[in-house]
């Protein structure tokens, strides 16, 4: 009777392996399954945490990748890892690489010691890594022939957002990053650098409050920081880091709602992120889309830009601020198009030293006040 | 002034998922059952009613909607708590373990759910319940300000949770009988009261609060709910024990650790403290300092329920 009763368990437990085993792969969108008949995918994107669908790296790497494929009739198809970690996104990646990928499209800086050790692994395949560059445990860098790391110049996204906030006739801003990380640094000092720029092309002066949250979440204390900013007189306030972005919407949704009137604005970050919140006016964006689309274009091509980083900036039309959706009172696309063109043409310099963490410390401004809060 | 109002809505914002929490986790200890549960109930009392509210957007909105939900986290965290219940009273097992458990239970249980339905662990909400001002009341002066002002519905249950507490664990029999089974039930037990039927009582009640006030916490405050409460429910132990086991000191206590928390965030607009120039990590910090100053000299004739946290055994007399 015990033996029996072991040998039901055991067979139970594996079905419920074999089980989660099927939901991994399952969940395909409508274009992997057309082109399942193949059985092989030439294109693979392993995603980081979260899904496909996550309005964020994941979704607009997706895209590029769609893109690509669909243009050029490549089979391409996506791989969920079933636990963060190192070891379940290598094994994620080898998955997709026995499934034929040829290039893998890996989005995020988790991926930056998995395709470490990827890249040794399989010097056949190609790797495309968004926002970070390989390294070991040890944080040892090094980057492969086969691999091409994607950075993008935050600074000048922020720069373009904070511009078109002040060009629209805002002064009093603010700036919520989540934790002090390169990104995070970079966005903010250009954010601030782009409202110290219009406010001297207009003659007014500008007010910023500043603060890292310290975390990737909406928590109750980032939002009621939010509120007593925007209580205060605050107009927009840039939410870079995350969830911490919802706090500042929910923030910004009890001011207007209070007031009846759109008196509280934010400003999104990474993609457009209008559909989260009505107050969001635009976003400091990274192109995901049009990288990732550009990475395997060049695969194709024989141009792959292996073995050493590639920057994306507003040269190769890799940041921006989102104008799509963008609820601006006075700024136009014709506004941003020719501050666009500027920033190309370097018109302005952009600091970008993430050493200092405090702009009022890292910038020398002339219109602009920045209250840097601890 | 107007800097003061702010800042007290602000404190209500924090202090009413306190209050409402703590005073479920003093129903618990109150009967004789620890419950640092608290955290798990809130995380799944949160879930499913802003699960519902995520359905039920776009076709109900209002307060009607929030009414609903509110019942069904008092619901769920009573069924969620019922483990809690038959761990503590019927296994007689470590009180401190099994609530663990289910504060470990708890997040994971609601990112798999919330996984399984909609593919991504964050459920999105629309925050239609914020009252602008409440007729007539909000036109008194300074309270109106105060209290009837950018309110929520859930400020209102909390008092109304605060004086029904007060009264039911002193002015009723079964107050009584509750308190008479964490200070020593073995006397209970022989003067004819169930202790069983007392501790599942107080146990479920601080599952409906503890549920309530994880609903309570996360609506104010943020435009999703992730799994998580921020460590509030350990909050709201720690208003407990700062509190003494008592609703009126409770109440104080939830009031200080919510305006301390009000003060750490929105410090850098009143501009006399910003000139101090004292790090919020200060002002978060004050709290705990003070719960465990307040430990320290308590602690030789402490109120605790006497019997709490030890399981019931009526041989031992």
């Amino acid at each position: 009777m015990k033996k029996l009763l072991s040998v039901l368990l055991c067979m139970s437990m594996l079905f419920t392996l074999v089980a989660c085993g099927s939901s991994s792969t399952s969940a395909p969108s409508a274009e992997t399954q057309a082109a399942e008949a193949t059985e092989s995918f030439e294109l693979a994107l392993v995603t980081d945490l979260g899904t496909i669908d996550d309005k964020s790296f994941n979704q607009g790497a997706w895209e590029g990748l769609t893109n690509y494929a669909q243009q050029n009739g490549k089979t391409f198809k996506y791989y969920q890892p079933q636990e963060a970690g190192t070891n379940a996104y290598l094994e994620t990646i080898e998955l997709a690489i026995e499934g034929g990928a040829k290039l893998v499209v890996c989005p995020g800086y988790l991926f930056e010691e998995p395709v470490y050790l990827a890249q040794e692994q399989y010097p056949d395949i190609h790797f495309v890594l968004l926002d970070g560059e390989p390294h070991d445990a040890e944080y040892n860098y090094s980057t492969g022939a086969n691999t091409m790391p994607i950075l993008y110049q935050e600074d000048q996204a922020g720069f373009l957002a904070g511009y078109a906030a002040v060009k629209d006739g805002n002064t009093k801003l603010g700036f919520m990053g989540g934790m002090a990380v390169p990104a995070v640094i970079r966005f903010g000092l250009g954010y601030v650098q782009g409202i110290d720029a219009a406010a001297k092309e207009d003659g007014v002066d500008c007010e910023v409050v500043y603060n890292y949250t310290g975390q990737f979440a909406a928590t109750p204390e980032a939002q009621s920081m939010a509120a007593s900013w925007y209580n205060q007189g605050t107009q927009v306030v840039f939410g870079c880091g995350g969830a911490v972005g919802n706090s500042v919407m929910s923030a910004a949704e009890g001011k207007n709602q209070e007031e009846g009137a759109f008196v509280a604005k934010v400003i999104g970050v990474d993609v457009d992120q209008y559909s989260e919140s009505d107050t969001v006016i635009t976003s400091a964006m990274k192109m995901l889309a049009n990288s990732v689309y550009d990475a395997i274009s060049w695969y194709y091509d024989g141009t792959f830009k292996g073995g050493q980083t590639t920057t994306f900036n507003v040269q190769n039309d890799g940041v921006g601020a989102a104008m799509d959706h963008a609820k601006f009172d006075k700024f136009t696309k014709a506004d941003y198009d020719e501050v666009y063109k500027r920033l190309q043409n370097g018109e302005f310099s952009l600091f970008n030293d993430v050493a200092e963490s405090d702009p009022s410390k890292a910038l020398t401004l002339e219109n602009t006040k920045v209250t840097f809060i601890q | 002034m107007q800097i003061l109002y702010f800042l007290i809505q602000q404190t209500l914002l924090f202090m009413i998922p306190l209050l409402i929490t703590a005073l479920g986790g003093m129903f618990s200890e109150r009967s004789g059952v620890v419950n640092i549960a608290l955290e798990g109930i809130m995380v799944m009392g949160a879930f499913t009613s802003i699960l519902f509210l995520n359905f039920t957007q776009g076709f109900m909105s209002g307060n009607v909607q929030l009414l609903i939900a509110i019942v069904i986290a008092i619901v769920t965290g009573m069924f969620f708590s019922l483990f809690h219940a038959i761990a503590a009273v019927n296994l007689k097992a470590d009180q401190t373990i099994s609530g663990t458990a289910l504060n470990m239970f708890a997040p994971a249980f609601a990112i798999f759910v919330a996984r399984i339905i909609q593919g991504v662990q964050q459920i999105n909400f629309n925050n239609t319940f914020r009252i602008v001002e409440v007729p007539v009341l909000s036109k008194i002066p300074v309270i109106g300000e105060m209290l009837f002002k950018n309110s929520y519905i859930t400020t209102y249950i909390g008092f109304l949770v605060l004086i029904l507490s007060a009264l039911v664990l002193y002015k009723t029999r079964f107050g009584l009988r509750l308190r008479a089974c964490g200070e020593n039930p073995q006397a209970a037990n022989a003067a004819g009261i169930s202790v069983e039927k007392m501790q599942y009582a107080g146990v479920l009640i601080s599952g409906a609060l503890a549920g309530l006030g994880g609903l309570v916490f996360v609506v104010p405050t943020s435009t999703n709910f992730n799994a998580t409460v921020s460590g509030y429910g350990f909050l709201a132990v720690a208003v407990l024990i700062f509190g003494q086991w008592k609703p009126k000191y409770i109440l104080f206590a939830a009031f200080f650790f919510g305006f301390m928390k009000a003060l750490s965030n929105s410090y850098a607009s009143i501009p006399f403290l910003f000139e101090l120039n004292i790090q919020s990590y200060i002002y978060k910090m004050v709290p705990y300092i003070a719960t465990i100053l307040v430990l320290i000299f308590t602690s030789k004739n402490s109120s605790a329920p006497k019997a709490s946290g030890i399981p019931f055994d009526p041989m031992q007399r």
